[in-house]
Formats: C-alpha cells, sequence, structure tokens
C-alpha cells in the first residue's frame, strides 16, 4: 500500500500546506529548513520512489531537534511545540517503510491541523485547514483499503448524511468546559494601537485596512458622534512622545457595580474582537458591565485576561457618561510638563488667563483650530524635537494625534489635567446584518481633561475636520490622500462588493461557529426544554417520514417469490418435519414415504393433500390450490401431532 | 504482564468456545449476521480516540471553537465507523462443501492441511466484504482477502491421525479507518482427516511376499524381447532381428512390465502403542504404492476387513480406516 504514489503525493501537499498555515509560529530560517526536508522528499519520490535510511533521518532529526530546542526562547513553547509536531511529520515521511509508521504519521497529521486552528480562525483559511483535513482523512482511508479501490460519491454521501446531524448535535449539546490550565500562546506581532503614541504612528495604522472589532448592539445604534471606542491612555508625556503611565497596572480591576442604573444612558453591546496579541480592549464611555472574559479597569478601559490571540466575543454594558476621576494623585499625573515646547505653554498659560473657566478655555482651543489656518493631512511634514511648538505654529498642518497631543499640551500648560486617548472613532454600519464593523482605519486620538469630577472628553479634530467624526476618514481626506489608503484593486466595485460579502459571511461565521458559548448552548438547552413538545412533534415527523421512505424502498426492492404458491404453503405448514427430507427429495415422495408410516387417518389426509399439492403445482389448478389451504387450515393440529409421530420414527 | 495473559488465555478461551457453542453451534452454512458479528476498537482504535479527547483539550483550553467542531467531526467518525465496519462484514456467507484430507506429521514435512473455504457475497456489487482476514483459531497460517474472493485455502497443521472436526474461523474486517475491528468465530460443520503419515521406504512388513520375490527375479534385464504383437510401436522393433528374420519381427520391451495384478492385502497387526503406529504407517505407505501401480486391494485391520478394489474411493476408505484405527 505505502508504494502507491497517491498516497505520498497527499502527505506531501498536506505537509506543505502545514508549513505554510504554520508560517507565523516559524522564523524564516525554520521555514527554510522544513522546506529543504520537503524537497528533499520530493525528489526521492520524483526519481526514485524510495525513502531514506533510518539512521540518516535520525542524525537530521536530533541535529534539528537541538537547534530548534536552542531558540526555545525566542520561539516560545507554543511555537516550539508545532515546530516539534511538524518536525516529527515530516521525518516520518522522510523515511517511510511500514505501515504502522504510515498509521503515526496519519495520527500526527490530525494533530497538526487540530494545531493550525490555535492559529487561524479566519473563515477562507478554515476552508482550507477543512480541505486539508478531508485530505488526512482520506490517505486514512487508503491505508486500510484494497489497493486500487476508489470511494464511491453514493457511499461518500450516505456518510455524510449520517455524520453531518451527529456532528452539528455534538457541537450544539456537548458541554462546554472552562479551560483547564494555563496554556502558552503564540508568539505572534501584536496589532493595533501601541503603548506610545508618536507623532505619525496613526497615519501608519489607518493605512490598515484590516477590521479590528465588530459590535452588535442591543436596542440601536447610537449617533456617530458618540462612538468613541476607548482603548488606550497615554498619561506620560516626553515633550515628543505620548506614553502609557506604567504605574497604571490593569492588575486592580473595579469591582462590577451593581447599582442600577436608568436604563436610557445604559447601552448594552457585545464586541467581537480580532486577534491583536493584546490585553487591550474596546468599551465605549463608561463601562459598567462585562462578560466574564474581560475586566474593567477603573479608568474605564476594558482588558482581556490574556493576550487576545484568536477572535473574542465579550458583552459590555456602559453608561453614556464620562469616566469618573479616581484620585487626587490621577489629576497630579496628568498636570506633569515636561521641557521644551516654550511657545505652546505660554500660549497656554495666556489661554488660561483670558478664559478662567475650563469650558470656555476648551471652547476657545477649538475656536483657534477652526479659524486659524489648520490642516487635517494623512501626510503631514516630519517634525523636530519641539514638536508641539512646530507643529501649532509652524507646520500648521497635522493628523489627529498631532491635534490631540498639541490640545493636551495646551491644557496641561493651563493647569488643567489632560491626557491623550488612544482608540478608534465611528465604523461602518450594516444595518442588513445589524453590526457595526470596525476597522484599523478608524483609529483616532483624542483628548480627556478633567473637570467637575469626570474626565470630559474633546476631540481637537472635530474642530479642523469635523466630516471625519460624522461620516469618517475618506470624507475628511482629500482625494489625492484618499488614494493613499487603497489599493487600485480596492477601488474595483465588483471586487469590493464580494470583498464586502465576504466580510459579511466571516461576521456570520464568527458569530455562530466561533463566538458559540456556554451562554448561547445554554438558551439552546432552555429553548429545546420550553418548545420540547414542537420539537417532539417535529422529531416524531421526521422519524415517521424516514420510516416511510425506508418501507417504500424496502416494499420495491423486496425479492418475489420463485417457488410456486402450493410448495411455499405445504413447506409453511410442514415446516417442524422438513428437515427429516433428504435435499434430492421431492417433496411428494418424502409426503408418500412419511404417510406409509402414519396410522390410516393421517395416511388418508397426507395422501389428499399430495393429490392436491400435485394438481395445484403441475396443473395449475386454482380448485386444488384452495382445497389445498383449506385442508392445511382444518387440519393444522392433525399436521402438528404428525410432527411428533414422524420425528419418533 | 505477558506471563499472565499467557496463562490466563486457555482459561479465556475455554469460556469464549463455550459461549460461542451456545450462541453459534456448527452447521454447514453461516451467514454472518448481527447476532455473530463482535466489534471491538482496534489498538489504532484506541489512539484515534485518544487523539479526540486531546484535541478536545486542546480546543476547551484555548476556548477554541474550531478545535472543538474538530474533535466532534473526528468523534462522529469513529461512530459511523462502527456501522460501516459491521456492513463490511455481515452478510457473508461461509462453508466448507467437501473434507480435507492430509498426512499427519512425521517430524519431516511440515505441510499441513489445505482447507478451502467457500464465501459468498451477500450482494455482487463487489463493495462488500473488502479486506477481510480469515484465520482458523489456533493456527497461524492467515488469508486476506482484499476483494471477498468466492474461495480462499487455510491451511491447518496436522498433528496426530484421527477425524477432526474443523476448528472455529476467526473471519476479521477492519475494513474502513482501521478503527474497529468486526470479527466473528464461525463454526463449520465439516471435518478433516489426518492419515498416518507413509513411512519411508517400503520395508514389506505388512504386505504378502509372494508378488515381490517374483518381480525381483524379471527385472535382472531391463530390457525384455517378446514377439511383435499388433499395436507395439515401430520404433520398438529390433531391425537387426528383422532383417535376418522377417516373418516374425521381434520388439524390445524398454520398460519392466508392470507388476502382476494380482489382487493383495494390506494388514494390519493387532499391536498397539508405538508399535501400532509404526504398523499403521507402514500400512499407509503400502496402501498408496499398490494404489499407484494400479492393483486391486484390501485391508485388513484387527477389527474389520475392507474389501478388496482400487481406484482413489478405496484409498481414500482405507486411509480413513487407518486414521481411525
Amino acid at each position: 500500500m505505502l508504494k502507491q504514489k497517491r498516497l505520498m503525493v497527499v502527505w506531501l501537499g498536506l505537509q506543505l500546506a502545514f508549513l505554510l498555515l504554520l508560517q507565523e509560529a516559524f522564523t524564516l530560517w525554520v521555514s527554510l529548513l522544513f522546506a529543504a526536508l520537503l524537497l528533499t522528499r520530493f525528489t526521492t519520490l520524483v526519481y526514485a520512489n524510495t525513502s531514506l535510511s533510518l539512521k540518516a533521518v535520525n542524525v537530521i532529526g536530533a541535529c534539528v531537534a537541538v537547534v530548534l530546542l536552542v531558540n526555545i526562547k525566542q520561539a516560545g513553547v507554543l511555537n516550539f511545540m508545532l515546530q516539534i509536531l511538524l518536525l516529527a511529520a515530516v521525518l516520518r515521511l522522510l523515511a517511510l517503510r511500514q505501515l504502522f509508521e504510515a498509521r503515526q504519521l496519519v495520527w500526527v497529521h490530525y494533530f497538526l491541523i487540530g494545531c493550525c486552528f490555535i492559529l487561524h480562525q479566519n473563515m477562507l483559511v478554515a476552508l482550507v485547514i477543512m480541505a486539508a483535513l478531508f485530505a488526512n482523512i482520506y490517505s486514512h482511508y487508503l491505508l486500510f483499503a484494497p489497493p486500487g479501490n476508489n470511494l464511491k460519491p453514493a457511499n461518500i454521501g450516505r456518510a455524510t448524511l449520517i455524520i453531518l446531524p451527529l456532528w452539528l448535535a455534538m457541537f450544539l449539546l456537548f458541554p462546554r468546559l472552562p479551560p483547564f490550565w494555563q496554556i502558552p500562546t503564540a508568539n505572534v506581532a501584536s496589532t493595533g494601537l501601541s503603548d506610545t503614541l508618536d507623532p505619525g504612528s496613526i497615519e501608519q495604522l489607518v493605512q490598515d485596512d484590516s477590521l479590528a472589532f465588530r459590535v452588535e448592539f442591543e436596542t440601536r445604534l447610537p449617533e456617530r458622534q458618540l462612538l468613541y471606542w476607548r482603548a488606550r491612555l497615554y498619561e506620560d508625556f516626553d515633550g515628543r512622545r505620548w506614553q502609557e503611565n506604567p504605574q497604571r497596572s490593569a492588575s486592580d480591576y473595579r469591582k462590577v457595580s451593581q447599582e442600577a442604573t436608568p436604563a436610557e444612558t445604559t447601552l448594552n453591546y457585545r464586541v467581537i474582537a480580532e486577534a491583536s496579541q493584546q490585553r487591550s480592549l474596546f468599551a465605549l464611555a463608561s463601562p459598567l458591565q462585562s462578560s466574564a472574559n474581560v475586566n474593567i479597569a477603573p479608568s474605564g478601559l476594558v482588558f482581556a485576561t490574556k493576550p487576545v490571540s484568536q477572535r473574542t466575543s465579550y458583552q459590555l454594558s456602559s453608561e453614556l457618561q464620562p469616566v469618573a476621576v479616581l484620585s487626587e494623585r490621577e489629576q497630579q499625573l496628568n498636570l506633569r510638563i515636561p521641557p521644551g515646547n516654550e511657545q505652546t505653554l505660554a500660549f497656554g498659560r495666556q489661554l488660561k488667563a483670558q478664559h478662567p473657566r475650563v469650558s470656555a478655555l476648551v471652547d476657545a482651543i477649538a475656536g483657534h483650530f477652526r479659524q486659524q489656518p489648520y490642516f487635517y493631512s494623512l501626510t503631514p511634514p516630519a517634525l523636530g524635537a519641539n514638536s508641539v511648538d512646530q507643529f501649532l505654529f509652524d507646520t500648521r498642518t497635522g493628523f489627529c494625534s498631532h491635534y490631540a497631543s498639541a490640545t493636551a499640551l495646551l491644557l496641561r500648560a493651563a493647569g488643567i489635567p489632560a491626557r491623550v486617548v488612544g482608540g478608534y472613532q465611528g465604523g461602518d454600519w450594516h444595518p442588513e446584518q445589524g453590526y457595526l464593523a470596525v476597522r484599523q482605519r478608524e483609529a483616532h486620538a483624542w483628548v480627556e481633561y478633567a473637570d467637575q469630577g469626570r474626565w470630559q472628553q474633546f476631540d481637537p479634530t472635530a474642530a479642523v475636520a469635523p466630516q471625519r467624526i460624522l461620516s469618517g476618514l475618506d470624507d475628511a481626506l482629500s482625494s489625492e490622500q484618499r488614494q493613499l489608503l487603497s489599493s487600485p484593486w480596492q477601488r474595483n466595485a465588483l471586487f469590493g462588493t464580494i470583498q464586502l460579502q465576504l466580510m459579511h459571511l466571516d461576521y456570520y461565521w464568527s458569530v455562530w461557529v466561533l463566538g458559540f458559548n456556554d451562554d448561547n448552548q445554554r438558551d439552546l438547552w432552555q429553548q429545546l426544554r420550553q418548545n420540547w413538545q414542537r420539537f417532539a412533534y417535529g422529531l416524531v415527523f421526521i422519524t415517521g417520514l424516514a420510516l416511510l421512505v425506508v418501507a417504500l424502498l424496502w416494499w420495491q426492492r423486496r425479492e418475489q417469490p420463485t417457488q410456486p404458491q402450493a410448495y411455499r404453503l405445504l413447506t409453511k405448514a410442514l415446516a417442524g418435519i422438513l428437515p427429516h427430507k433428504a435435499a434430492h427429495q421431492p417433496l411428494s415422495e418424502f409426503l408418500r414415504v412419511l404417510a406409509q408410516q402414519q396410522q390410516i387417518e393421517q395416511r388418508q389426509l397426507l395422501l389428499a393433500l399430495i393429490t392436491h399439492y400435485e394438481l395445484a403445482l403441475f396443473n395449475d389448478d386454482k380448485a386444488a390450490l384452495s382445497a389445498l389451504k383449506h385442508q392445511l387450515k382444518q387440519h393444522r393440529n392433525t399436521l402438528r401431532r404428525l410432527h411428533f409421530s414422524a420425528q419418533n420414527t | 504482564m505477558p506471563v499472565i495473559t499467557k496463562a490466563l488465555y486457555p482459561f479465556y478461551w475455554r469460556l469464549l468456545s463455550r459461549y460461542l457453542d451456545k450462541r453459534q453451534p456448527a452447521a454447514p452454512r453461516v451467514t454472518l449476521v448481527q447476532k455473530l458479528i463482535f466489534i471491538l476498537p482496534t489498538r489504532y482504535g484506541w489512539w484515534f480516540l485518544g487523539l479526540i479527547v486531546l484535541l478536545y483539550l486542546l480546543g476547551t483550553n484555548y476556548q477554541n471553537n474550531l478545535i472543538l467542531l474538530l474533535s466532534y467531526l473526528l468523534l462522529s467518525l469513529f461512530l459511523l465507523t462502527i456501522v460501516l465496519c459491521y456492513q463490511n462484514l455481515s452478510g457473508l456467507t461461509l462453508s466448507c462443501l467437501t473434507a480435507a484430507e492430509g498426512f499427519a506429521e512425521d517430524g519431516l514435512s511440515e505441510k499441513g492441511i489445505d482447507i478451502n473455504l467457500q464465501l459468498n457475497a451477500a450482494a455482487a456489487d463487489n463493495q462488500r466484504h473488502l479486506m477481510l482476514k480469515l484465520q482458523f483459531t489456533g493456527q497461524q497460517h492467515q488469508v486476506v482477502s482484499q476483494h471477498c474472493a468466492p474461495a480462499v485455502s487455510l491451511n491447518i497443521s496436522a498433528g496426530k491421525r484421527g477425524k477432526y472436526p474443523l476448528p472455529r474461523v476467526k473471519v476479521s474486517s477492519q475494513y474502513p479507518f482501521g478503527l474497529w475491528q468486526a470479527f466473528s468465530y464461525v463454526a463449520l460443520a465439516q471435518h478433516y482427516w489426518v492419515y498416518p503419515a507413509p513411512a519411508q521406504q517400503s520395508q514389506a512388513a505388512g504386505v504378502m511376499p509372494e508378488q515381490d520375490q517374483a518381480s525381483a527375479d524379471k527385472q535382472v534385464s531391463d530390457d525384455t524381447l517378446s514377439a511383435y504383437r499388433q499395436g507395439d510401436s515401430i520404433r520398438h522393433l529390433v531391425w537387426k532381428r528383422l532383417a535376418r528374420d522377417p516373418a516374425t519381427p521381434i520388439v524390445r520391451q524398454q520398460h519392466t512390465p508392470p507388476p502382476q495384478l494380482q489382487p493383495d492385502w494390506v494388514v494390519v497387526p493387532a499391536v498397539s502403542g508405538d508399535a501400532l503406529e509404526r504398523a499403521l504407517r507402514q500400512a499407509c505407505r503400502d496402501l498408496l504404492t499398490l494404489e499407484q501401480s494400479g492393483a486391486s486391494y484390501g485391508l485388513k485391520l484387527p477389527a474389520f476387513t475392507i474389501a478388496q478394489a482400487k481406484g482413489p474411493a478405496q484409498l481414500q476408505r482405507c486411509l480413513q480406516a487407518l486414521a481411525l484405527c
């Protein structure tokens, strides 16, 4: 069986697919190593159809394993495990000789397929992995089937019909357990906002068209101006770069407040976040309650319990109010001013003198940006050390991070605690599917300042480019700059539609497949319990229908009896005695012999039976047949007693 | 551990055969139905189950629905295979039409006895009864029939002489995926004969020596001359003699004429133990030579006598009498 080239080709293809699918977990040289090993196998397959000797393979395996082990610190435990698994499979294929080795190979392949799902949950990639699974099942079948035996489509169809309901029922109804123990996650570069904010970092992020997260709202979609998704707080400023405060650790979480809040001001929604390899997640205004897999920090940010390595969904309810100021210390933290940017500081102090009230001061800053010639641009000029001075008084062209940075510094100079918030603003609403898609290009930065015990939100970008907030980034940019955001093939209408449909499909995929959890399961059970009658009727109906079809098929395929009716009648009546008949003896002959041994009465009955039987059989006599029937019925008991006497003789 | 299992195996087998005898008494034709087919996971099946559990743990720990889906899919496949494996075996009919025969082992050759089994498929579509493995219980030899061959020949090692009922045939198949093994121990109502092993040389122990003496004298010269009779090959003509005396052509018979066709008796003396065995082996040898020579012969046993006749049926009758002696 192992000489079949077909099998080898399937396995080689599978391993190549694993190498490509697990690419994220491998560094370049590891990938090249595996590619070289696979190429070796390919050449031996094409030119000789032999395998390497076990000794050579063992030496290669030991060397590679040692190298991988040395590299474990860099790679991480999970990646190391994946590398070792693939190494085992590749080496096994290199030296494949025995049938049991092939079985082991198939086994490891199944496990590798499972591991591919750790790294990929995208629908299209999942389809590819499923294809790999079917290829592996096929190779598994070939191992145990006679050579040259091909699967019949009818058989596959029948098997699918049986497996599908079983599979779905297990998925929907089998109990789901919480994770048993902590498991390593893959070392993969994180995406999204980072913990520092340079002038220019958001511009780079905005050029990424990939999805950041999706949101379903329980009741209604809030107005666009309210959709400020807070993700990160930048509180340390060094004159050029904003940074998260290291003291604000994510460990001290707020207890979930149980006090009832008026329903009008709270908003319930579910966020399905893409894998970002970060812990910070997204929330609107001040979140109050969350599902168990995320935590709410006192600053109103939401964190996952571990870096988000796969699509995660969580439930939140937010109060549409600014986040409360926690302590005096928090305010002091947001008043620190780094050296440099003297002009800005002077301008801030001057504004403070003109507008003693905080709200008036903020309005004045917005008015300044609106009235002076400031420009909103995706490609602002580079800035030097005193970046804020340069931007405010010199270049006057910037992206949201420039405006946020300058505003926060102005407010701090005026003695008002202020910080920069990083997150996302807006999103694409898909009314039919009922979700809001927020992409990386919606990344945004704005300002929060402390006033009346709360961190009030202020977005200076709204003053410069109100379209950015009201309708989105594309409308706020000039047409040349818009070109920068999209590649040529994205502008193709047909392609755009297909991509959009795929995204919707992907949404259902993530809601129904990836996001299916024990809550959904509990709901389903409850539904089943409440409506069990309806389900029972349905089940009875379907079973009845299936039985009917089976009965119909059986009726059609039922074998027509080949023996004549008279013969069947007689054999049935004399079933107990017939084993004594020799195979070569005709039935009537046997009965005649039997009759000889009987009393006179039974003998006459038997002789009459024989006559009727022969007439019905050889003369096709209907009357004789009915007479035979009648006699058999009438003398049933006599015939039964006959058995005994006959067996005793 | 292997020691314990080895020690317990006969006990287990005794229990099992008692159960099987009740469940399926020997019959001339046996069709494998639900009652007779057993299914257990193979070693690979256990490994596969382990894989499913492993994937379930992986999926649970990563809270990854796709891995869970994969594990459930493999589990459904695992369960479906039970049915497929059963279907592959069910409906197969086994029978053994003729009683096999062979000679006992004499320490030199261990040929064993070939037993022909007939396999009848339930349907003629050639899609069932794939990868069948057949083996007599307690025997080494096994046959794998990939596409349900109509007949297979299974070797059984011949022990001592006698008439034995066929041991149960183990029919098994792991056909799709090798995760489950469907198997059945089929008892067929048939016997096989083990005749005494023929002795090495004819020492004329039991045969009446009258004919041997006579033929020994004649066999001094290989060639004999005789008068030409109609039907003799002209290639055997002695041409020199013909030239001298054309009236009486002479032919040279190159082969010794067959021994005289006088009726012979093979006699087994009334002894017991090793002597009996030796006598039986000798008798077997004699019977075979006599049958080869085309003579008509009979067998005299202490208990009874088989009348003189010739032909394969006579040989079989005599050998069977020896086997049972």
